[in-house]
């Protein structure tokens, strides 16, 4: 499907919800220990309001989100992503997408993953078309 | 838009100058702290990563790995410390010395070469990109730091990764 990828492409809304396990089993299955990841007590002493999802994690959504539209077979170049709001448990995300430039064989998307509280990640992921 | 506002003006301008040369010292570094992947690119890693992020593809399963793990096999793992010739982690504590002592992560841009495969060594090095700054935001007064990550299979790149903090002085920290 990749091949006819074009500009104006809306991706199908994806709707996540964000569980402690969700938080906790990304961050390790990324291997990123920080203990804000995994242990509510530390992350509220250092003012969060609870564990949050790790970076690691937001991009890897990313990438899913991507590849269950565009297909198991497409080819991801990169993924590049800006920092908002961040992604508690009991939230969820709202992942929309478009895409916005197809251009020397390369398509690029941009991806909005939405929470409560705002933007958790604007992203743009590249892949061949 | 108000003004630009004068670096002086947000930080002490012995502060900023040492800050900036510190950059510059550790910039010219360029690729440091070189490491390898504690292990080789592998299915039970791969496996227990598509679980938690709920990705059922054959692809995965058939000797290739997913291409943003390429970050996760060069983690610390739980314990792991940057050396002190890590360039972001000079950088950091540079910041942290002169006052900046909060962090967060704002951008983080990867591009891939290649998706890997199953028995692939990786190994990893760090550069400092930029440091800019002093800034006013909406967290505090504080300086964008960029790094640059380079993965490498042998001789070949296979990866890249931009990432960007901010390095800062929470608001009415001062």
């Amino acid at each position: 499907m990749s091949s006819a990828l074009k500009v104006g492409d809306r991706l199908p809304d994806w709707s996540l919800p964000i569980t402690p396990t969700l938080v906790v089993s990304t961050a390790i299955a990324t291997r990123d220990f920080q203990d804000v990841h995994h242990d509510r007590d530390i992350a509220q002493a250092a003012g969060s309001k609870d564990i949050f999802v790790n970076i690691l994690t937001s991009t890897a959504l990313c990438e899913r989100y991507v590849t269950d539209w565009a297909g198991p077979d497409v080819q991801i170049r990169g993924i590049a992503i800006r920092l908002g709001a961040p992604a508690y448990p009991y939230d969820t995300f709202t992942f929309t997408g478009e895409v916005t430039e197809v251009e020397d064989g390369v398509a690029t998307i941009k991806v909005v993953g939405a929470v409560s509280l705002g933007d958790h990640v604007i992203g743009t992921v590249k892949v061949a078309a | 838009m108000s003004a630009p506002v004068e670096p002086q003006q947000l930080v002490d301008p012995a502060v900023h100058e040492k800050v900036m040369a510190e950059a510059e010292r550790i910039k010219a570094w360029g690729e440091a702290a070189e490491r390898y992947a504690r292990d080789e690119v592998n299915q039970p890693t791969i496996n227990n990563w598509l679980e938690a992020m709920g990705v059922d593809n054959p692809r995965f399963k058939a000797g290739e790995a997913p291409p943003s793990m390429a970050q996760v096999w060069t983690m610390y793992g739980l314990g792991g410390r940057p050396s002190e010739d890590d360039p972001l982690h000079a950088m950091m504590r540079a910041l942290t010395d002169a006052g900046f002592t909060a962090v967060l992560g704002t951008n983080c841009e990867q591009a891939y070469d290649r998706y890997l495969t199953v028995g692939e060594q990786l190994r990893v090095t760090t550069a400092l990109d930029s440091v800019v700054g002093p800034k006013a935001t909406g967290m505090g007064v504080g300086y964008f730091v960029t790094s640059r990550n380079t993965w490498y299979v042998g001789d070949e790149r296979v990866a890249t990764m931009l990432f960007r903090v901010l390095k800062f002085i929470p608001k009415g920290d001062s």
